[in-house]
């Protein structure tokens, strides 16, 4: 019923001389395990496509993993089944995981032919979800293999961003090689889930089990961070704020007054969502208004959330306040955690800059960026991102086009930290 | 404004991580140049302002107060000068590791005794040998008491002379002296080149608008005006729009891959 808020400066010494410092700022938000208890019961909603390319195996391993999915839940969830192809139509309405029989029979009678509108897809899911949406932990998963032919993207980011309006949460999830990874990245983005790359049939039971893992330890929803910054304090005027762990994601924020507002989505136990804040502080100013004090005050953070266990809402967590020190001579002190992710953030973004220059045509530049987010990721340890960035980078220099299995892969490797694949060389 | 030198964002100072990428920003705080105390980086050697070279500057500062200390009033200096209308070009050689040159009242003066023609400068340096230039309260203090006792008939003012010599055919072509500025390109109707390199081989890396050589209070400094394949002094590429204050000796090179070459030298 509550969250851990923690936060933690990169460096908390501070030159007490200096006009303006630059510090990143990590905060680290969960909801604390004394509510795992009673979680509020999961309302699924899988959207899956069943266009003419998902024919054959494809689309019966995707099956296979919806009904699995169903086997793992609990006789209070809801789940319901959208099945879309150029257009949208309700495979299994959202009722109770009670007749799992029947369920899994309207799943099986999905059959592959057609185009693909994921806009028509999502607004189904979006109704559908939304008859069971009271007092539950709503999520879609959303699975495509292919471009938005027969739909629009706009309209696309636009449902997710509804979705979670109604306290709704997207995650998409991309099958084989031939969908649009910034379009099913923004979809997810915008719907506070997460991007799961399916690369080969056999997988789609293994990342639906994981994300399925992730939305059952959610207890908390509708998480909003508050920020209050001293008045010496301000955030940096590119992309101040981001999210770093678990996935990597540029957040927007709103200001209400003197407070910055950033939406959070769901909380679940015990595995921490990190915002990296990006914030310059004027010591300098500080001392003309207070001097002699050795500690300068930088902000509060609070968060705001829902608990749909208890059909409670905007409850207020109790407020942190983090301040940093002022020294005469600065030795730079860098805190190792919040370094790791100053890293994780520093990849992410290295590579979208190389993924634009690729856009532009610079190949020779977007192989630098990508070098230099290979190196980055070695610095923090992720082995398996560094190879796969050094490897897009060797080929783009030597002239090769990456493939659409290597592009989705660096996505994924560029926004999460990689698990190490069962099998080698996945 | 610092500049990010992994993805060129700009980023207010006191960062130390580019807000755009996040890599480490080198780390360089602003120090004011001691002859026109314009705010440089630390780390740069040379002042973008004047051309004050920084590094000596932290360098010979001692030396130069002793020498100036002991040195001997100017009059005897002066009456050198005759003898030594000197042979600019060994001590140019040696100016030009350097040179902070602060006469804050002749700016003329301050632009390089490599080719100054300040004599009074120069004699003091060939005197005591330094290759830093004088203090500015001494020398205007005596220097312009001396002026009517040291010129005579013989001096005049040393006409600064360059001539570009071009590496592949080894042919020098005399810059113009009378010329500001002296465009360096091949024949084209907007800006027709004083150098025309149209007739040197490989002369198609060249653009027809590619560069320009200025000459200020006796120095020169070459600019590329936008040229396609860019210019590079010393093997380095120079950014367009960024001018490089020329010293004998240097080479520059118009296009990539060191084709059409030439390598900068003054003349006496």
């Amino acid at each position: 019923m509550s969250v851990n808020l923690t936060c933690k400066l990169n460096d908390h010494h501070l030159d007490r001389h200096q006009g303006s410092s630059q510090r990143q700022l990590a905060i680290a938000v969960s909801a604390s395990s004394a509510s795992n208890s009673c979680n509020a019961p999961l309302n699924l909603c899988l959207v899956l496509d069943h266009s003419g390319s998902m024919g054959g195996q494809p689309l019966e391993m995707v099956k296979r993993a919806a009904q699995d999915l169903v086997d793992q839940m609990y006789p209070q969830d809801r789940v319901s089944v959208i099945g879309f192809d150029h257009k949208a139509k309700v495979v299994v309405e959202n009722q109770l995981v009670e007749r799992i029989t029947s369920i899994k029979e309207k799943i099986q009678s999905l059959k592959a032919s057609g185009g693909t509108c994921i806009d028509e897809g999502i607004k189904m899911g979006l109704q559908e979800t939304s008859k069971g949406k009271d007092g539950t932990v709503s999520q879609l998963f959303v699975l495509t293999d292919g471009e938005n032919e027969h739909g629009d993207n706009e309209r696309c980011f636009q449902f997710s961003r509804l979705a979670t309006e109604y306290n709704m949460t997207l995650h998409s999830l991309g099958f084989g090689d031939s969908w649009n990874q910034d379009v099913l990245e923004r979809i997810a983005d915008a719907g506070g889930g997460a991007m799961a790359y399916i690369p080969s049939p056999e997988a789609a039971g293994a990342e639906f089990q994981k994300l399925l893992k992730r939305v059952q330890a959610i207890s908390l929803t509708n998480a909003y961070l508050i920020l209050q910054l001293a008045p010496h304090v301000r955030l940096a005027e590119l992309k101040p704020i981001a999210q770093v762990a678990p996935d990597t994601i540029e957040l927007s924020y709103q200001t209400e007054g003197d407070a910055i507002i950033v939406r959070l989505g769901d909380l679940m136990t015990d595995v921490e969502r990190v915002v990296l804040v990006n914030l310059y502080i004027s010591p300098a100013s500080y001392i003309a208004s207070c001097q002699d004090s050795p500690e300068i005050p930088i902000l509060s953070a609070q968060v705001r959330y829902d608990i749909p266990s208890q059909g409670q809402i905007n409850t207020l967590s109790p407020s942190v306040a983090i301040s940093a020190e002022l020294v005469q001579e600065l030795h730079p002190q860098v805190d190792p955690q919040v370094q790791n992710y100053v890293l994780a953030l520093a990849k992410y973004r290295q590579t979208q800059l190389a993924e634009q220059k690729l856009q532009e045509g610079d190949r020779s530049g977007a192989a630098t960026m990508l070098q230099s987010a290979a190196k980055t990721a070695l610095q923090m340890g992720d082995q398996n991102a560094s190879t796969i960035l050094q490897n897009n980078a060797t080929r783009l220099q030597s002239g090769t086009l990456l493939s659409e299995a290597d592009r989705k892969k660096t996505r994924i490797a560029s926004k999460t930290v990689l698990q190490t694949p069962n099998e080698p060389n996945a | 404004m610092i500049t990010c030198p992994n993805c060129a964002h700009s980023n207010p100072d006191g960062a130390v991580n580019c807000e755009a990428c996040f890599t480490p920003l080198p780390i360089v705080k602003s120090v004011q140049c001691p002859s026109c105390n314009a705010t440089v980086l630390s780390d740069a050697k040379f002042c973008g302002h004047c051309g004050f070279n920084l590094s000596t500057s932290k360098v010979g500062s001692h030396p130069l107060e002793v020498n100036l200390g002991s040195d001997p009033h100017d009059p005897s200096p002066t009456v050198n000068l005759s003898t030594e209308v000197i042979p600019v070009i060994p001590i140019s050689n040696d100016m030009s590791n350097s040179l902070p040159d602060e006469t804050t009242e002749s700016n003329a003066a301050a632009n390089l005794a490599a080719n100054s023609p300040e004599l009074q400068i120069v004699p003091n340096m060939y005197e005591e040998g330094l290759v830093v230039a004088v203090e500015p309260s001494t020398t205007p203090v005596s220097i312009p008491a001396n002026i009517p006792a040291s010129l005579s008939a013989k001096t005049q003012l040393q006409q600064f002379a360059a001539s570009l010599l071009h590496v592949q055919t080894d042919l020098t072509i005399e810059i113009p002296p009378h010329l500001p500025v002296i465009h360096i390109g091949k024949p084209n109707t907007l800006i027709p080149p004083d150098i025309d390199v149209s007739g040197f081989p490989d002369s198609d890396i060249v653009s027809r608008i590619h560069a320009d050589i200025r000459a200020e209070g006796g120095s020169f400094y070459f600019e590329d005006t936008g040229s396609s394949n860019g210019s590079y002094i010393n093997n380095l590429p120079l950014a367009v729009g960024n001018r490089h204050k020329l010293r004998a000796g240097d080479r520059i090179s118009l296009g990539k891959g060191d084709k059409v070459s030439f390598i900068f030298q003054l003349n006496s």
